[in-house]
């Protein structure tokens, strides 16, 4: 067993030692279409948490007094039921809402823990028959002063923006990584191909003596391997980097001060960068060697 | 040991390697195989050692029918066969002790067995002061005796040997054949594909002549025509 973990040691890194010209362009190219999805990732998460309430076509949102009472809470569900200009609506009771302000704050627990469900106001958030700016604030005008009703929010255009921006710049990231996606699994074979045609006489020769189709293949997949975490480790630290060097950049502005990204999300989105790293290495490996290794 | 049924290899575009070939060499047998290029002596050697199977006909190594052998199991099976080529194919930037070496490290003998059977090999072959040489630092005639060194430290039950003096000059030829009577000596079953009629001739060993596929002749204590 020692010797057969010196001999995988000493024929990977002779492998990729030889093959350093290939092999940076492939572990730089996995990087960059890993970066790209982390940082996809990461904006999505942003613009989720940016936009968490307003989602599903939502307009605005009538928040009740904490302490209305049970007549004015259904009196105004009354009126939003039964108006013909609205499309559809959903109640928050309190416990959503703590739920809601947990889940946008979870990465501030000491405000979490000053919060409790009674403090926070139940809420009705409306989608409108007509999304036309003048006629939401029209409806919007409606609820603003009936009884019980603390205020009524209209979904901003910075909050519409963003949404589809978002949606767009992850549209773009998504596509960009998936194309980077096939070509790193494509120079990921070619470096494995590369190497085994370089070591196609000793191949030939293991084969003659009888080593198993596993033992020859097992250095070619441990390359790919590294070559895939390298990848995804590059990809981590720049995702990182955007994420300490960009965001706080975004939520200097006013308006967008609600665009954040937790440290619990990049943890995800690391693992997820490590673990699709491994999936790129082995899988453009795996094919390299099945290809092109037959006893 | 090596056991042919009816065989017959024909290759893609119907080219007929060989025919109806029916042989049966017994443990410890030394077997020169001989005919004309072309005459289907490297497709015997390559049936045996299954880098081809035939396609029709069975054949029997140490009692197992290895043309339905699965292919995970082929290279167990040549750990039992020993192969030497013409070119010897030894790995030019290995050392002498690293090239045998490496037949034992690949299946995964440990260190100290590697160790040990190696040097003891190399001293078999007559090379116990070229260890630390490098392939192209020697002769033809010591390369080929790396090459059987290589084919012969795991003590395989057989040994195939390609034109082994197909590169080497008649008295380099005669060590190396020297060599190979040594080894079947000690009860490794030889088959020998060669054009060298001095070697067949001198030798007087069993003889198998194949003509365009088919065997023609099959003869004991043989010379080469």
């Amino acid at each position: 067993m020692a010797l057969r973990v010196e001999y995988l040691v000493r024929e990977t890194g002779n492998n990729l030692r030889r093959n350093v010209a290939l092999t940076v362009p492939a572990v730089l190219t996995v990087a960059v279409s890993l970066a790209l999805f982390g940082v996809s990732l990461l904006l999505g998460g942003g613009a989720d948490r940016f936009t968490q309430q307003w989602r599903g076509g939502i307009e605005f949102i009538i928040f009740m007094n904490p302490d209305a009472t049970q007549d004015q809470i259904n009196l105004i569900q009354n009126s939003v039921s039964t108006s013909p200009e609205i499309k559809s609506w959903k109640y928050f009771d309190k416990q959503m809402a703590f739920d809601e302000f947990r889940e946008l704050f979870k990465d501030k627990p000491d405000l979490v823990n000053s919060v409790t469900p009674d403090i926070l106001p139940p809420s009705y958030r409306v989608v409108p028959q007509n999304p036309d700016a003048d006629a939401v604030t029209a409806l919007a005008a409606q609820f603003e002063n009936q009884p019980g009703v603390k205020q009524v929010r209209q979904a901003t255009d910075v909050i519409k923006d963003v949404e589809s921006l978002t949606r767009y710049i992850k549209i773009g990231l998504w596509v960009t990584s998936i194309v980077l996606f096939a070509v790193s699994l494509l120079l990921i074979l070619n470096t494995i191909f590369t190497a085994m045609t370089a070591r196609r006489r000793e191949i030939e020769v293991m084969k003659l003596v009888g080593a198993t189709n596993w033992f020859i293949r097992v250095p070619f997949m441990l390359e790919g391997l590294i070559q895939g975490i390298s990848g995804a480790v590059v990809a981590v630290i720049a995702t990182s980097v955007f994420n300490g060097q960009v965001f706080p950049r975004i939520q200097r502005l006013e308006i967008l001060k609600d665009f954040r990204v937790d440290s619990g999300q990049l943890w995800t989105t690391s693992i997820w960068l490590i673990v699709l790293g491994c999936v790129i290495g082995v899988v453009g490996s795996l094919f390299g060697v099945s290809r092109y290794l037959d006893v | 040991m090596i056991k042919l049924e009816n065989v017959t290899k024909v290759y893609k575009g119907d080219i007929v390697a060989l025919r109806g070939a029916t042989v049966d060499i017994q443990k410890g047998e030394f077997v020169f195989l001989v005919g004309q290029s072309g005459s289907g002596k490297s497709t015997f050697m390559r049936l045996l050692n299954r880098e081809e199977v035939p396609t029709e006909g069975q054949i029997f190594v140490a009692g197992k029918d290895i043309g339905g052998l699965s292919s995970w199991k082929v290279p167990y099976l040549r750990r039992n066969i020993g192969c030497v080529f013409q070119d010897f194919k030894l790995l030019p930037k290995k050392t002498v002790a690293e090239n045998v070496g490496f037949a034992l490290e690949v299946i995964g003998r440990p260190r100290h067995v590697v160790g040990k059977q190696v040097p003891a090999i190399l001293e078999l072959v007559g090379l116990g002061d070229k260890v630390s040489a490098f392939p192209d630092e020697l002769s033809g005639g010591e390369q080929q005796r790396v090459s059987i060194a290589r084919a012969f430290v795991n003590r395989p039950l057989i040994l195939l040997a390609d034109e082994p003096t197909g590169n080497l000059d008649p008295e380099t030829s005669v060590g190396i054949m020297r060599l190979l009577d040594r080894i079947n000596r000690t009860g490794t079953t030889v088959v020998m594909a060669t054009h060298d009629r001095g070697i067949v001739d001198t030798m007087r060993r069993r003889v198998i002549e194949l003509n365009r596929g088919v065997i023609v002749r099959d003869q004991h204590r043989g010379v080469y025509e």
